[in-house]
């Protein structure tokens, strides 16, 4: 055990090492942060004194023990970076209007001179009255923050960061800091410091003049001359990712000070620092808080959580996962994988999706205009395909996603609504799903039974990204830049094929023109799916999981952290890409010209749809360009989202499969004007017209044996033999 | 263990003080412990599972060694308290008590350790052929001491004491009054009382049948993960009840306004004993049986008591065999598995043409014949009103910082017949639709959606669902969906105890056999999938998972444990004679 006396030594030495900090710490750009801060202090233009303990552990002269004790004993901590900051606080050097308080301190100085009754304690004026700031240590925000359920009890007394959502939240009351009497008899101002919630009034004047004469002058406590504080409870709970399976979410009382009021509300998530104390007891309650203490968090830092992709910030560890995995070639198809793993097949509209997440970036133009950088997909097909499976794992890896249906249960409905406030009477505007997923994704389901009155807003969303109101004399625009994720049914139950797309697609062309990626998902009668499907049944009850992937699927975490860090990257087209795109966007629209049964609208949506999914790839690349092979896998999406449309054309056009892939082949040659393709290249050309591999191959093969090209034995790469 | 200083089951308390003050004085330096067990549980496991631990205590008082069965219904979070302290130079310990030996001050030396608060309710639905022993007062019947010696991992030793608790001694045990006596407030703690009721109201536990009292469990020591949420445990602890702790009240009166409520004040001991746990242990439906006549089954002891039990359903269904069948393999379903997100193993039966005749015909007889067979079963009447003012899933009330409970908040096991003869047409409000997508979602996922108002929470749960209906419910899509064909009035033929306690035994046990396909029966199946599969398109990957769960509970239900073609034939038999009667 220490004595009083080493530790009164300890910290008289903590705070020369605390004012030394102050005065000396220089922040990055060689700036006295503290002592700018207290110059502000001193003229009047804050009253939050935030010390970081990041800056603190930064300090070149700072041990890590001083750090440590500072974590470890922040309350008495507090008091000493208080004690340090009386002795530097400079005198201000503007002028500022003196108020009550500060006269009443003038006097009080004053007459301190006059009755210097000496060392009488109940006389001497406590430091705090005098205050005019309050200081704060903030944690450090280097490491995840605690959940409700990791702090233990050896956390009493130290400074924690926690994450939480707020639940509750108390009115705004004065708490009394130090209590001024005045005594009837001797006259003097009598202080009393308060430092708990409850106190005990001073009844009797303990000054050394009313002792001796034995007066027990009778106190009157001056309210106007007390110090008050902000004071303000809230009820903290944990967030339900952080509630382990088969639990209840634990809760938190927090107490916020001075400045940290009013900073917030019941629904708000917020990450606290703060330290975590018992409560003192007093009264009866003292003698069973012997046995049983209630804890709370004493605030000292609110920060609202936002879980935005912009605010995502990366953990060390996981930045270099990431690096490894940008490094990986193949990062595009094993992010896709990952993307629902359980659903079986479907690799296409999985890398769509996954385009989706990514995005494109938002462009703003000299003019005004806007262009959005959200990419819209709309999954249809028959009932029990597993698009609704799809659009909720979608959600999930999402940071800020709404899962919804057209027919949503909330008289709200999708934009937004004016409703009346029960308590208040007052009206309040109130949005729906589209505007809640602001900056995120929004899915919905049933996009078919939607709304009338939806579906017309919706259009609004979909290109403008906001939400316009006019209702019961509010007129509004609220913000509602989300990408939209559709899933609808076919217009009669289950897809007909005798009838055309078209008349199958229950949607209105000026919608479906703003989609991205319109895809089909049939359920095709189809041996081996259905063998696998059985397969698959079999197993999960054979051995209580699912089966075995062929491959290990990225963590959603590791997903989200990998979309986060590429939403960051802008990517460019360059100057030689330009005509790739243009020719590309101008062939599709001639050979739409050429068909006489239209099955797409190409218009300059389809070649903004072009220019947003080459630079949501360019992104998974990590790549400030938009690389050729960027705009090719961008048309191929798009040309695989139609023929999942239009499939059974195909075998309506005159060619075979093989003859057709070669005439693609000898035309694409022609056209770069070049005598040998790669394999990729070839299976990248034929795939975008809908073809499978196994066919290209066949057609490689068959042509082979007619001499017309050679075929490299391990690359399978393609040279034409000049005839 | 020769002459111990202590009783273990008068005086408990006194056991935890002296090991630690052994253990302290052995080397044990309380101010860096954290609180966790210095060898206090390996006296009591000796103790209670030890060869000389004869109990011979006759009364059920405070500070005793007591025993408590119920469902966790809600968790409290941690409540911190001084595990250790300096009495003049020697340390004390707190552990597992509410009230400490001598005055604590407020000293550096003082530990702070943490102790986990579960509040604990009479299972709900509990049948009452299932509670320990019909003998004891209404307020004994959850809570009884222990008076027989036990052996360790004995696996039928629970069920076994379960018969040896008729304690009738309890019945006049001064607790026993002493809790009557504040349930019906006396003079002294008039005040409190009623102060309390009003909270006390809001506390309802899932079964309102007030016949068994709620308990307040203090758990140390073990893993969070080892008490969850709805989970029936039975715990063995010290009972504490402080009357003076009761009755003050002024002080936190004075805070009424602030946060600091703390959760002792709504659960007011005279109402709520608290238990300080020991040991617990996790029961399932099984274990509420009394499994003594089965102690060696073998296949045709099964067979027997399936065809016995076969035959008794298909008398309380008016001879619709095919009727009953399905009821023995939905009675026999239980969740054993989720995968991506899908509950394998659940069978919820849909019996339809339940027009109001036959609903009064069969409906009782059915509900009785389940309460009968299971432990614990519940029946829910649907109608526009009850959908309309109850509230199905669980809601946390944050004035009260309780997790209020819902009708839907069951044990793990439970049986739920839901009622859907008497639902007229009519306008659901906002709560109504609530809960009647709470009714789909559980029985499409085996979740109850708990309302934590800023957020939901999914709660996994394993419940038999059986809905009764005229045509085929929308509201609730069970996996089956059946036209009850009776022949005959149901035959209120009674069965007597000794038939029953084999069923309730098959019941309760074969459901958690485990179960295999053999790669030979794996090729079948799938080639049976996939022809039906190709016939008709609609079959999808429900419909294969349903034919899985059914194969698997029709081979469990003779108690094999394999998978044999006789069997699956049986199944797809029996959902050819349930697709004709769709048709």
């Amino acid at each position: 055990m220490q004595s009083m006396n080493t530790n009164d030594v300890d910290y008289e030495h903590d705070r020369a090492l605390a004012r030394d900090f102050l005065v000396n710490f220089a922040d990055i750009h060689g700036e006295a942060k503290y002592m700018n801060l207290l110059q502000d202090v001193a003229n009047r233009k804050t009253r939050a004194l935030q010390i970081e303990l990041e800056d603190l552990f930064n300090y070149k002269d700072s041990d890590d023990e001083f750090v440590r004790k500072v974590t470890e004993n922040t309350k008495r901590y507090i008091a000493i970076f208080g004690e340090a900051i009386d002795e530097l606080m400079p005198e201000p050097t503007e002028p500022f209007l003196d108020d009550d308080h500060d006269i009443l301190m003038t006097q009080r100085s004053q007459e301190g001179n006059e009755n210097a009754d000496g060392s009488d304690p109940s006389q001497r004026m406590p430091a705090e009255i005098k205050r005019f700031y309050e200081v704060y240590i903030q944690a450090s925000s280097k490491d995840r923050p605690f959940t409700i359920r990791e702090v233990k009890a050896s956390y009493i007394g130290q400074l924690v960061r926690i994450s939480g959502i707020v639940t509750r939240c108390s009115d705004v009351k004065p708490l009394m800091q130090v209590a001024v009497y005045t005594c009837e008899d001797c006259g003097f101002e009598i202080y009393q410091e308060v430092t708990a919630r409850i106190f005990m009034p001073l009844f009797e004047c303990p000054s050394r003049r009313c002792k001796t004469n034995n007066t027990k002058g009778n106190l009157i406590l001056q309210l106007r001359a007390s110090k008050f504080m902000k004071f303000q409870e809230a009820k903290i709970q944990e967030l339900a990712e952080h509630v382990p399976k088969g639990h209840i979410p634990r809760s938190m009382t927090v107490h916020l000070r001075g400045e940290l009021t009013r900073k917030v509300a019941p629904g708000d998530v917020v990450e606290l620092s703060g330290i975590f104390l018992p409560i003192p007891y007093v009264g009866f309650r003292a003698m069973r808080a012997g046995l049983v203490a209630d804890t709370y968090l004493e605030a000292m830092s609110v920060t609202h959580f936002k879980r935005k992709y912009e605010e995502y910030e990366l953990r060390s560890e996981e930045e270099e996962h990431i690096g490894r995995l940008s490094e990986d070639g193949d990062i595009y198809n094993k992010l896709a994988q990952s993307l629902a793993p359980e659903i079986f097949g479907h690799e296409d509209v999985k890398k769509a999706l996954l385009l989706l997440l990514v995005g494109a970036p938002h462009r703003k133009l000299k003019d005004g205009m806007q262009i959005r950088g959200d990419v819209h997909i709309c999954l249809m097909g028959d009932p029990g395909v597993a698009k609704s499976q799809l659009l909720k794992h979608i959600i999930n890896v999402a940071p800020r996603g709404v899962y919804t249906t057209g027919r949503g249960s909330s008289g709200v409905g999708l934009t937004a609504a004016v409703q009346k406030d029960p308590v208040t009477n007052e009206m309040v505007l109130e949005g729906g799903a589209l505007v809640l997923a602001d900056m995120g994704i929004c899915a919905i389901d049933e996009f078919d039974k939607m709304e009338e009155s939806d579906r017309t807003a919706i259009h609004e969303v979909m290109e403008q990204q906001t939400v316009s109101i006019a209702k019961a004399g509010i007129t509004t625009s609220l913000n509602a830049r989300t990408a939209v994720l559709a899933a609808a049914n076919p217009a009669w139950g289950r897809y007909d094929l005798r009838r055309t797309p078209a008349e199958n697609i229950n949607l209105p062309p000026a919608l479906l023109s703003r989609f991205d990626l319109l895809w089909l998902i049939l359920d095709k009668a189809d041996m081996d799916i259905d063998l696998e499907l059985a397969r698959h049944v079999v197993y999960v009850h054979q051995n209580k999981e699912s089966p075995a992937l062929g491959f290990t699927p990225l963590e959603p975490s590791v997903l989200r952290a990998y979309i986060a860090s590429a939403r960051k990257v802008c990517p460019s087209v360059p100057r030689e890409l330009e005509e790739y795109i243009a020719s590309a966007y101008s062939s599709i629209r001639q050979e739409e010209a050429r068909s006489d049964t239209p099955h797409s609208y190409t218009t300059i949506r389809t070649l903004l749809s072009i220019l947003r999914l080459s630079a949501a790839l360019a992104r998974l690349r990590f790549s400030s360009t938009v690389a050729q092979s960027d705009v090719d896998e961008a048309l191929r999406l798009m040309q695989m989202s139609k023929f999942s449309l239009y499939s059974d054309d195909r075998q309506k056009s005159g060619l075979d499969a093989i003859s057709d892939i070669y005439s693609i082949l000898r035309d694409e040659a022609a056209r770069t004007n070049r005598m040998d393709i790669s394999y990729a290249h070839a299976l990248n050309w034929i795939s975008r017209k809908g073809y499978s591999e196994a066919q290209l191959k066949e057609c490689l093969e068959e042509y082979a044996a007619l001499n017309v090209w050679q075929i490299h034995p391990n690359s399978f790469d393609i040279r034409f033999i000049d005839a | 263990m020769v002459g111990l200083p202590y009783d273990c089951l008068a005086n408990p308390l006194g056991a935890v003080r002296l090991t630690f003050e052994k253990a302290v004085s052995s080397g044990l330096n309380p101010s860096s412990s954290d609180g966790s067990d210095w060898g206090a549980l390996d006296l009591f496991n000796q103790f209670l599972f030890g060869d000389d631990g004869l109990l011979s205590v006759k009364y059920l008082q405070p500070n005793t060694l007591v025993r408590f069965r119920g469902m966790i219904q809600d968790m409290l979070g941690n409540e911190f308290y001084v595990g250790a302290y300096k009495d003049g130079s020697n340390w004390r310990t707190n552990k597992y008590s509410d009230i400490s030996q001598c005055e604590v001050e407020l000293s550096p030396d003082m530990r702070l350790w943490e102790r986990r608060l579960l509040y604990c309710v009479p299972v709900p639905g509990l049948n009452s052929w299932a509670e320990p022993s019909e003998s004891l007062s209404n307020q004994q019947k959850t809570m009884a001491s222990h008076q027989r010696e036990k052996r360790p991992r004995d696996g039928d030793e629970v069920a076994d004491h379960m018969e040896m608790e008729s304690n009738e001694d309890c019945q006049d045990s001064p607790i026993t009054k002493k809790m009557k006596e504040e349930g019906h407030p006396s003079s002294s703690s008039m005040q409190h009382d009623i102060v309390n009721d009003k909270t006390a109201l809001s506390f309802q536990p899932p079964n309102s049948e007030m016949n068994s009292f709620p308990c307040l469990v203090k758990v140390y020591d073990s893993p969070e993960s080892d008490l969850k949420l709805n989970e029936i445990f039975e715990f063995i602890g010290v009972l504490s009840h402080d009357s003076e702790i009761a009755v003050n009240k002024d002080e936190s009166d004075m805070l009424s306004n602030s946060f600091y409520e703390d959760n002792l004040v709504q659960l007011p001991p005279s109402k709520v004993p608290r238990i300080h746990c020991l040991v617990h242990k996790k029961l399932v439906v099984g274990d509420f049986v009394d499994r003594s006549p089965m102690t060696n089954p073998n296949p045709s002891l099964i067979r027997g008591i399936r065809d016995g039990l076969l035959s008794h359903l298909t008398a309380v269904l008016g001879n619709d065999g095919v009727a009953a069948q399905y009821l023995l393999l939905h009675l026999l379903s239980k969740v054993h598995a989720r995968v991506d997100g899908v509950a394998v193993g659940k069978l919820s039966l849909n019996f339809t043409n339940f027009n109001k005749e036959a609903a009064s015909v069969f409906g009782t007889p059915l509900t009785l014949t389940m309460k009968d067979l299971l432990p614990f079963t519940q029946h829910m009447p649907l109608t526009i009103e009850y959908l309309n003012s109850t509230t199905l899933a669980p809601k946390k009330d944050y004035q009260a910082n309780k997790l209020v409970s819902g009708a839907l908040q069951l044990a793990e096991g439970s049986h739920l017949t839901i009622d859907e003869t008497q639902l007229q047409a009519g306008t659901l409000n906002s709560t109504g639709v609530e809960n009647a997508r709470s009714l789909k979602h559980l029985i499409e996922f085996q979740q109850v959606e708990y309302d934590f108002q800023y957020y939901k929470m999914e709660m996994a749960s394993d419940v038999q669902l059986l809905v009764l209906s005229e045509g085929k419910s929308n509201i609730l899509p069970a996996d089956l969906v059946l036209p009850f064909q009776p022949s005959s009035t149901g035959s209120s033929n009674v069965v007597d105890e000794a038939m029953i306690q084999p069923w309730r035994w098959f019941l309760a046990t074969q459901r958690s056999l485990s179960h295999s396909i053999s790669p030979e029966m794996q090729k079948v199946v799938e080639e049976d999938l996939v022809a039906a599969r190709q016939a008709d398109r609609s079959l999808g990957s429900q419909d294969f998972s349903r034919l899985l769960t059914m194969s698997r509970l029709m081979s469990l239900s003779f108690g094999e444990t394999s998978l044999s073609m006789e069997h699956w034939q049986m199944v797809k038999e029996l959902e050819r004679l349930r697709k004709e009667r769709l048709r």
